[in-house]
């Protein structure tokens, strides 16, 4: 089958994440397929192949969900389809599926930009102090903003309103890692602990004025506990059957679902260490 | 069915008390912006998170919205178009007079007419946010105009039978198009939101209370 794999020149800046795509290359190409690298220019020939696999980042205002589209309605195979990607991409419909689902998550509310006492207080009395403020389109932890008390509420807030009409505002939960939980076709196919670093209170902080990640931990999927794996397959399961990241706290009170995102990060020698296979089990996918 | 609109009159809801509320019945929404992360998007989609009807519904939105899936759904469904190119620098076998459309998530209203083939290459670089983003490129055949559908009805009554067939297949209450008209007829070349203003709202409220009665 003719696999074409959708990216961006940025996607070969990072060399683990240049040498997970040629992975992916050498893998499909093991098995019998061709796989080839397209990029923007080359959207309006999508109808040429039989599946298409999106590294680019995905968003529904990008380029990445026009090809996905275009793809699905061409009738190709496609990872991330157009569902997955508008769904993901939005932690405000993330938070209306994990309220009527019940997905354990931290608590959230909705915030629209009323500064009244009550809708302020009532954030504060039902999330308790600090909480995350988080646009709706948020990725790699930016946009994503920890407010200690009511006047860093309303700064923060303000400032990320004039690009958004809405905002989740989250119970903050402190933890040293998040679980990062890869599932394809609502199986898990890889298990991660992506550490804060230290210093920080998300997966990306900045520290001293500058970003610096936590680090990855490959850990076995087999050994992944039931309540973590049916949480995540069930989550998963109401968004669709592609490949999905999940981020997971583990608290005193349970698991619970920061975000499941679409095309999740796959980085040679990070999210592969340990379970191997992942590269196969997508180009099989793929070619199903 | 639950009709949210954000002129208050005749509908049973506004987006902001909707979006606070669970969805047990079919939505109609009434909106002159879908736009992605606007108001309009946001009632669409918490009607579908629900998993109740709703017109028009996200995947709707965006083949509207995105000029490539506009363009290509209007083609399977017998609008007339014509022959569009994504690019993001300019090819030689591109002449003057085009129409340009942006295809970035950024700007709205973003239709430019370039008559001369001098003046290409630094639209389109400009357009593409230096080549980051493509940017539709329509050859200019007939006089352009920019109507206001609403329910298939038009501001501009010789495109009417157009509109009518627009809402048929792209079931958008009420958006902008931009459309070319020459001898053979009307052409489609891009949607975006309305303004406010310019929309007919006489004209929607009758929609609306003929919907009503249907239900």
């Amino acid at each position: 089958m003719k696999i074409a794999c959708f990216v961006e020149a940025y996607n070969f800046e990072i060399k683990s994440e240049e040498k997970a795509l040629l992975k992916f290359k050498s893998t499909a190409e093991t098995m019998g397929h061709s796989f080839e690298f397209i990029y923007k220019d080359d959207i309006s020939r999508i109808s040429d192949y039989d599946t298409l696999f999106i590294r680019a980042t995905t968003d529904p205002s990008s380029c990445a969900y026009i090809i996905s589209r275009l793809a699905e309605q061409y009738g190709l195979k496609v990872i991330d389809d157009p569902h997955s990607i508008r769904t993901c991409s939005n932690k405000v419909i993330l938070h209306d599926i994990f309220q009527k689902n019940n997905i354990p998550s931290p608590g959230s509310v909705l915030f629209y930009g009323d500064y009244s006492h009550e809708i302020i207080g009532g954030i504060f009395k039902s999330l308790g102090c600090p909480v995350i403020i988080k646009t709706p389109y948020t990725r790699f932890s930016s946009h994503v903003e920890k407010a200690s008390n009511i006047a860093e509420f309303i700064e923060i807030s303000r400032h990320l309103l004039r690009k958004a009409k809405v905002l989740v505002v989250q119970e903050y939960v402190r933890s040293d890692f998040d679980w990062r939980v890869g599932i394809l076709r609502n199986e898990v196919i890889y298990l991660c602990k992506y550490y804060i670093p230290k210093g920080g209170w998300k997966v990306k902080s900045k520290i001293n004025g500058k970003n610096v990640w936590g680090e990855t931990i490959a850990v076995s999927r087999d050994t992944i506990s039931p309540e973590l794996k049916d949480l995540s397959i069930n989550l998963s399961k109401h968004i669709g059957t592609g490949l999905y990241g999940l981020d997971v706290k583990e608290t005193n009170d349970g698991f619970k679902v920061i975000e499941i995102n679409d095309n999740p990060s796959i980085y040679d020698g990070f999210e592969d260490v340990i379970d191997n296979d992942i590269y196969e089990k997508i180009i099989s996918e793929l070619v199903s | 069915m639950i009709i949210v609109s954000e002129e208050e009159d005749d509908s049973d809801s506004n987006p902001l008390f909707f979006l606070r509320q669970p969805v047990y019945d079919s939505v109609l929404n009434i909106n002159h912006d879908y736009r992605y992360l606007r108001m309009g998007y946001y009632v669409s989609a918490h009607a579908e998170t629900f998993g109740v009807e709703v017109t028009p519904n996200c995947t709707e939105i965006m083949d509207a919205y995105r000029n490539p899936l506009l363009m290509e759904k209007a083609k399977r469904n017998g609008i007339r178009t014509n022959e569009y190119r994504l690019i993001t620098s300019v090819k030689s076998e591109f002449n003057a007079p085009v129409l340009l459309f942006a295809v970035n998530p950024f700007t709205n209203n973003s239709m430019k007419v370039v008559d001369s083939d001098s003046k290409l290459p630094e639209m389109i670089k400009r357009m593409s946010m230096g080549a980051r983003f493509p940017v539709s490129l329509h050859p200019l055949t007939g006089e352009v105009h920019e109507i206001v559908q609403m329910f298939g009805e038009s501001t501009n009554e010789e495109t009417l039978a157009f509109t009518k067939r627009f809402y048929e297949v792209f079931n958008i209450p009420i958006c902008k198009l931009v459309v070319q008209i020459d001898d053979g007829g009307v052409v489609l070349n891009h949607c975006e939101p309305a303004i406010k203003k310019e929309v007919k709202w006489d004209i929607v409220h009758d929609k609306m209370h003929e919907i009503k009665q249907g239900h």
